[in-house]
């Protein structure tokens, strides 16, 4: 029933008010790899791949938020920005051919929470973020059209407090739980004002130009990650079957003989060779998309730097005027 | 790490022990071993002495051929770097050794554990299967052209331990006519040219 109601959302048949949309920016994912290297084997967990997973899942997510066709712009950032309008954040906790686990963490500019939950699914990636999508929509459904343009009012006093701190530190009130309130805001013509908007419009064509890179990235790799996902799918089965079949067997060779012996080596020689055909597959994934994914990232480091880099020299450029302007020392 | 075992190896026939005559070897040990105990003064008893039982050396004779078949790989590939010793043997899994800060980790699954690790300059993999032990012992020489391995193999029903040598020498494996490349979608990709990940 809740996936009737999940397909619903996500197709856009329960709309919410068109003026008043959301954007939203997802960050690339904490790819959940242990800090102990000698777990990973036993935990199934690739670091090369996890890192490939951590960039390519939030943008499934973002095509299934940009499908429902219910938000303003869906992007993918390389760092949580706190002053989104709606910040998803995720963990990849599980990722093996039994399931998909992503924790995924989603704010609002005010503080406030949307979602704190640990997505499961068995089925494939593509509806575990359809089911994050549809749970994103369906808080907003919750949410009036005060709350959201409160929302969207914050996000802009909080950007444009941290880039201009001097100018605009008394508009919003930041609660002991975290969560903020809007006091008052400037004046439609306050010139400060006018300038924060237009370095966020700046910043938002660097930030699509970014979010563009990622799309190109998820194109590149979709077509090889289905097959990793398939592939990992086909080994997991196959070992829940092994396990199944060593259950029924029935030991009848006598202990020392050489077929006792000969099934002794066997069943472990087996088994190292599956694993070592996994290490296989590892590398062929990394030898198809790794370059793909180098060159990406060194295109999204760079843009990233130039955001970065902006943002120190326009806070800087905004802190002198408002200097100039209001005669302060 | 203590030695270099990397390159290609492949199997000295000159030298080495024949399966043969490991379990003649170890036959007449346990034959001697009965009948020390037989003519022991608590034991003695008159008339013919006997030997090691035909279902003892059936055992062994077991063992023996399950040795003989995985010591059977005439070329032996190793690669190793800081992190991993990997012995790639023809029909077989590859023997791998992996070392997290240092500390060798070995192998362990629902059928067996591989232990390993360096003695000295000697590279030692223990492989612990249920009613089966099989250490290989890796000894490369002082001028690196030369490997001995030697493989101990014991079952929980026999006393002593199979043991054969083998040698192996350092060869150079002729440069492949192909660039091959593992890839997901396409699975082994070769061409003559250079290929780039």
């Amino acid at each position: 029933m809740r996936r009737v109601l999940c397909l619903f959302l996500v197709a856009g048949f329960i709309p919410v008010a068109a003026n008043a949309s959301l954007n939203v920016s997802i960050a690339v994912f904490d790819p959940g790899i242990p800090g102990d290297a000698s777990l990973h084997r036993d935990l199934q967990v690739f670091p090369k791949i996890r890192e490939i997973e951590s960039l390519f899942l939030p943008f499934v997510l973002r095509e299934s938020l940009v499908r429902s066709g219910q938000w303003g712009a869906v992007r993918v950032i390389p760092d949580a920005d706190s002053a989104a309008e709606v910040l998803v954040t995720g963990t990849i906790v599980r990722s093996d051919g039994g399931a998909l686990e992503v924790a995924i963490h989603a704010l609002d500019a005010s503080g406030r929470e949307w979602i704190d939950q640990t997505y499961t699914s068995i089925d494939g990636y593509r509806l575990l973020n359809d089911d994050i999508a549809n749970d994103l929509l369906h808080f907003r459904s919750t949410l009036d059209d005060e709350t959201v343009s409160a929302i969207t009012e914050i996000s802009l006093m909080r950007y444009a407090r941290t880039l201009a701190p001097d100018a605009f530190d008394g508009y919003l009130d930041e609660m002991s739980d975290g969560t903020f309130r809007l006091l008052r805001l400037p004046a439609e013509t306050d010139p400060m004002m006018e300038r924060i908007h237009r370095i966020r419009g700046v910043e938002y064509v660097m930030t699509d130009a970014i979010d563009e890179k990622f799309k190109e990235l998820h194109a590149e790799i979709e077509s090889v990650y289905d097959v990793w996902r398939e592939y990992r799918q086909w080994y997991y089965n196959f070992k829940a079957d092994e396990a199944q079949r060593n259950a029924l067997r029935s030991n009848s060779y006598e202990s020392g003989s050489y077929e006792a012996l000969r099934r002794a080596y066997d069943d472990y020689r087996m088994d190292r060779l599956a694993a070592q055909e996994q290490d296989k597959w590892i590398v062929g994934f990394d030898n198809e998309v790794g370059p793909a994914i180098e060159r990406i990232e060194a295109r999204v480091a760079e843009l990233n730097g130039w955001v970065e880099d902006g943002y120190r020299e326009w806070s800087r450029i905004l802190g002198e005027l408002f200097e100039i302007e209001t005669g302060l020392d | 790490m203590p030695a270099d075992f990397s390159g290609s190896w492949e199997r000295d026939y000159s030298r080495g022990d024949d399966i043969q005559g490991a379990l003649n070897q170890v036959v007449m040990e346990r034959n001697r071993e009965i009948q020390m105990r037989q003519q022991a003064p608590s034991n003695a008893r008159v008339g013919n002495v006997a030997g090691i039982s035909r279902r003892e050396l059936g055992n062994y004779i077991a063992l023996a051929r399950l040795v003989e078949e995985i010591t059977r790989p005439d070329v032996l590939t190793i690669s190793q770097d800081n992190y991993e010793i990997r012995v790639a043997r023809k029909d077989d899994f590859s023997m791998s050794c992996t070392f997290h800060d240092g500390v060798a980790q070995g192998t362990e699954s629902v059928y067996g554990t591989e232990v390993c690790g360096w003695e000295g300059k000697d590279l030692v993999s223990h492989l612990i299967l249920p009613g089966l032990q099989i250490t290989h012992r890796f000894t490369i020489s002082p001028d690196s052209d030369h490997m001995r391995v030697i493989t101990t193999a014991t079952s929980a029903q026999t006393s002593k331990p199979i043991r054969l040598h083998r040698y192996y020498m350092r060869f150079d494996a002729p440069p492949s006519a192909f660039n091959c490349i593992e890839t997901l979608s396409m699975k082994r990709v070769c061409s003559t040219a250079e290929i780039q990940p």
